[in-house]
């Protein structure tokens, strides 16, 4: 009995925490189909905000990981596989190594790391100061003016961030083709969109839709239930990310397994 | 205007602070709460504005459920509430100006209707110079004039005080209590003011709640 009981606090706890984070959803999404026109500017507004910073602010660090990443990844595929025809198989090595998984998953890795992070302290501060009972008291819609801009935001950045990714890794990869094989644009260009499908594409579309859901939803959820202490905030910025990263590769796998399997 | 049947608080570390209150306010009425400190004033105001969620006992607002139900989420829309907070309560991400327009931008009036509306606040409580500054960046006395500000650009019907006077010196206290006395006058508004100083409000003609001073929490050996 007694390891049933351990067993089954954390299972409530996560049921639990499975069921807040379908709340917030369905409250954001509420909210959102609730907006009246003349409420469109502030929630733009706020939208904007959070696509700069996590979007454009972080378009460099994106950009120099990805471009590493593709140059690597063809470094060590030619030389496990030089003298088997590598370079025939540099579309596909791409296509399955960076568009079909890292890109996304990493571009949703460094969104939690900068924004997330960012999001969960910034709501934790903003619980505590009273701002969020102070928007509700005034007839602003927290859903509205805090929860549903902040999705909107990292959504449209994880998107442009994933396809900015992807271009800046085959770029990396060409680099080394070209500088190894002497392999021309073109042939790469081919090569790569022989390997690509209409699978690939839906697949990264599903996972920035989930990946950017969970990043904002979970350090929505962790920064919202700060209570009481500044000591608090750390707490919610460590835990948005260890549950980020795992809603993240879960959420990869199951779509890999769904898509691929 | 306000109909509490039943209600039962307790502080964060479970003492209980309110035990079966029932209290209405009728629209246009008054009411000023006062009990020594941690009485649970400040909680009464929050469960009210539906900001806190009491231990038990229902609240209505006008008519619309708010406990149990979604707190001040049920009233967005419906009922113009302002709330000036004992402390905190400014967005710290805007400036003073934002923080007093932005209720009124999210009600949708015209922008010349909120320019002057927040213009028309902030110069009435003397904030006039530092509306471009961040409530971290002015003084806690000016913090507190700005959520004054904020509730009185928003002409809610119901406005909720809490402890408005404290901390503010002679000046900026005369500036706080006109404006609340210009609002206890208000048949438009209902008002309900919580603070500890009897004295200096004892003109207003207002309907008092005494709060009991809560028990306090025994330890077990």
């Amino acid at each position: 009995m007694a390891f049933l009981a351990r067993l089954g606090a954390p299972v409530r706890g996560f049921l639990a925490f499975l069921g807040d984070q379908a709340h917030l959803v369905l409250r954001t999404l509420r909210a959102g189909f609730a907006l009246r026109l003349d409420q469109l500017a502030v929630v733009g507004g706020q939208t904007s905000l959070q696509t700069r910073f996590t979007g454009l602010d972080a378009w460099i660090l994106v950009a120099g990981t990805a471009l590493l990443l593709g140059a690597v990844t063809l470094i060590q595929a030619f030389s496990q596989l030089s003298g088997l025809g590598a370079e025939n198989y540099i579309g596909t090595l791409m296509v399955l190594i960076i568009l079909r998984e890292l890109g996304p998953l990493l571009t949703a890795v460094l969104v939690i790391g900068r924004s997330s992070t960012a999001i969960a302290a910034e709501l934790g501060a903003m619980q505590l100061n009273g701002e969020v009972d102070a928007l509700a008291a005034h007839g602003v819609n927290p859903y509205q003016y805090l929860l549903l801009p902040r999705w909107l935001g990292v959504l449209v950045s994880v998107f442009a961030l994933v396809v900015f990714f992807d271009a800046a890794a085959l770029g990396g990869g060409f680099l080394v083709a070209r500088l190894k094989y002497g392999i021309t644009w073109g042939f790469f260009i081919a090569s790569v969109r022989q390997a690509l499908s209409n699978l690939d594409f839906a697949a990264t579309l599903l996972k920035v839709f989930f990946f950017s859901g969970a990043i904002t939803f979970h350090a929505c959820h962790f920064g919202l239930r700060v209570q009481r202490s500044q000591t608090e905030i750390p707490q919610a910025v460590t835990k948005t990310v260890v549950s980020a990263l795992v809603a993240v590769f879960a959420l990869d796998g199951l779509i890999a397994a769904l898509l691929y399997f | 205007m306000i109909q509490a049947r039943g209600l039962a608080c307790a502080s964060p570390e479970g003492r209980p602070l309110l035990e079966g209150l029932d209290l209405t306010v009728r629209p246009g009425g008054n009411l000023l709460v006062t009990g020594s400190s941690g009485s649970g004033k400040s909680r009464l105001l929050r469960v009210l504005a539906g900001t806190e969620r009491p231990r038990r006992g229902e609240v209505r607002i006008a008519g619309i459920g708010i406990w149990p139900g979604e707190g001040a989420l049920s009233l967005v829309g419906r009922i113009r509430m302002g709330f000036a907070f004992a402390s905190g309560g400014l967005l710290s991400n805007l400036s003073l100006e934002d923080n007093v327009a932005l209720p009124l931008r999210f009600l949708g009036l015209p922008k010349s209707e909120v320019a002057r509306r927040t213009a028309g606040a902030l110069d009435r409580l003397g904030l006039a110079s530092v509306a471009r500054l961040r409530p971290h960046a002015v003084s806690g006395a000016a913090r507190k004039h700005a959520n004054l500000a904020r509730v009185l650009a928003l002409e809610p019907e119901l406005i909720l005080l809490d402890d408005p006077l404290e901390g503010l010196d002679t000046v900026d206290r005369a500036v706080a209590l006109e404006l609340i006395e210009g609002w206890v006058g208000d048949s438009r508004c209902t008002l309900v003011l919580a603070s500890e100083e009897v004295q200096v409000l004892s003109e207003l003609e207002v309907d008092r709640l005494q709060l009991a001073p809560a028990p306090t929490l025994m330890e077990s050996p």
